[in-house]
């Protein structure tokens, strides 16, 4: 494996571009097939720090008018967020 | 591209793979069709349970204890890290009504053959902390366990492909080709492949490839939203449900829950995976195709969920998701031919239990094709049931 192929795209997963490119080789056109097959994006950051590279290694490796359907995958929430907060209805409490 | 095989399996999830798996095993040469990628559908966008107490006693339950039986091997057979558990499993009762129903349904499942009691919050306390005092009672069984749905699916897939399956990812299944009543090939948006069976697995989209040959199936996408947490330590010990995920999923009295009279069911199920993150789900709800998730279906399910395991709220939700159940009107799969075609085989429409039932679909689907019958009586999964009723 040459040495850019080591180089680590996701660190919360420790995922590699090799596996990346394997991944790709396997049949991954989208961000979610990158995750499913190695499990980059699934880490405590939820790929905000890997996604964007990811999505700049699967561009050079789908068509350009496919670069629409890369099922970037966002979701709510875009931060964690405590459920405490996220539940909490101002003068009804949590009820 | 123009090729022959033996069996074309259409769809990529759970179930399509784990029939990929079972007819290859068997010595049948599989090509499996998916339109996106593995994992695309709802086995993509789910919760991890084998939860034997949620099934119907019957057939739904006979089907859950043969492939929970099966899924004790299965990690050796495939020879892949799947992370089954046997971890148990309790189904909380908040109400004195729940509380009856509860009884009937259990002593039901016993004689059905399942290992399950009923405790007070006491006793149920012991073997799961933080648990609200609130709840009247709960359920535990010592039989229910869960699986990755993920590895499950990489597992069936690698296992087939060494027994010679192929497997198309990025390919749609767009018409089927048929002459004097037989399949005769699959049309996708990579050529024609030529079988003479072909298994429509296509969950939640089974109905479309059914239009393809004028047949009309009762499946429907009933979307399930559900919260992942960040990793915590062993919090969830056994994994949960509430006694109204009985009653949203069956109906079964509605005069005491009105969650399930309106729009958005919620039955809630909590497990923790291997990794630490806690699964908080779920809604049931008809919402077409539509796969977002809602803000008002997530506070409801963490709302409840904070009320039965006040702690809970303590934690950081990372990810929301949905996914399609492929849900049918008697809440059991459709498995069988079907006499307007012959060739055309159908396995879907799995609702909350495709991952559950997927070795046992696994094992049916492989022997009505290859031997002509199975181990229970297939008319009661056969599309035919349907019809019966009009
Ligand atoms: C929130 C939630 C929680 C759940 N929790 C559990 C649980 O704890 N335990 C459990 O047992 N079950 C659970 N389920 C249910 C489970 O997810 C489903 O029953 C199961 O995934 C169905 O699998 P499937 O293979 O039939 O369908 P899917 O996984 O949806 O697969 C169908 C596939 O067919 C493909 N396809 C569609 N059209 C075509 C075409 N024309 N050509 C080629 N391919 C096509 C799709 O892309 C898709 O990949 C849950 C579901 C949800 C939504
Ligand atoms: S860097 Fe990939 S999930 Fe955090």
């Amino acid at each position: 494996m040459s040495h850019e192929k080591n180089v680590c795209i996701c660190r919360c997963e420790e995922v590699t571009e090799g596996e990346i490119l394997r991944a790709i080789e396997e049949g991954a056109r989208t961000v979610k097939g990158i995750k499913i097959r190695t499990q980059a994006t699934m880490g405590l950051c939820q790929g905000r720090t890997c996604r964007r590279l990811i999505v700049n290694i699967l561009s050079k490796h789908v068509d350009i008018n496919d670069i629409s359907k890369l099922e970037i995958g966002i979701r709510v929430p875009v931060r964690t967020i405590k459920i405490k907060n996220f539940i909490y209805d101002e003068g009804k409490g949590y009820e | 591209m123009s090729r022959k095989t033996d069996i074309v399996v259409i769809g990529g999830g759970v179930i399509g793979a784990s029939i990929t798996y079972y007819l290859s095993k068997r010595g049948k040469k599989v090509i499996l069709v998916e339109k996106k990628d593995f994992a695309f559908g709802s086995s993509g966008a789910c919760d991890q349970m084998i939860f034997l107490q949620t099934k119907n006693p019957g057939i739904h339950l006979e089907l859950a204890i043969e492939s929970k039986k099966m899924y004790k091997n299965l990690e050796k057979e495939l020879n892949h890290p799947i992370e089954f558990q046997t971890i148990g499993g309790m189904v909380l009762i908040e109400t004195e009504d729940q509380m009856r129903v509860m009884k009937e349904f259990v002593k039901r499942q016993k004689e059905t053959g399942l290992n399950v009691e009923i405790l007070d919050i006491k006793d149920g306390t012991k073997i799961q902390e933080g648990l609200s005092p609130d709840l009247v009672g709960t359920t535990y069984s010592p039989d229910d366990a869960h699986v990755n749905s993920l590895e499950l699916i990489k597992g069936y897939i690698k296992k087939a492909v060494t027994f010679g399956a192929e497997v198309l990812v990025n390919t749609e299944v767009i018409g089927i080709r048929t002459k004097n009543g037989k399949v005769k090939g699959v049309e996708t948006t990579k050529g024609t492949i030529g079988c003479e069976v072909l298994v429509n697995a296509a969950g939640s989209w089974a109905p479309v490839i059914g239009e393809m040959i004028g047949l009309d199936l009762p499946i429907r996408p009933r979307r399930g939203q559900i919260i992942l947490t960040e990793e915590v330590p062993p919090y969830i010990k056994h994994d949960i449900i509430s006694a109204n995920y009985i009653t949203a999923k069956y109906s079964l009295d509605r005069s005491f829950d009105n969650d399930v009279l309106g729009k958005l069911g919620v039955g809630l199920a909590i497990s923790q995976n291997h990794r630490g993150n806690i699964f908080i789900g779920a809604t049931r709800e008809f919402a077409g195709y539509n796969t977002e998730t809602t803000r008002e279906g997530i506070r409801r399910i963490l709302k409840h969920a904070g009320k039965l395991i006040p702690g809970i709220v303590n934690f950081n939700i990372i990810r929301t998701f949905a996914g399609l159940r492929p849900y049918t009107p008697d809440g059991l799969p459709i498995i069988g031919y079907v006499d307007e075609v012959e060739g055309f085989f159908i396995a879907a429409g799995h609702e909350g239990d495709g991952i559950c039932l997927s070795p046992v679909t696994g094992k049916i689907v492989s022997e009505l094709i290859i031997d002509g019958k199975t181990f229970i009586d297939a008319k009661l999964l056969n599309l035919n049931r349907f019809r019966h009723l009009t």
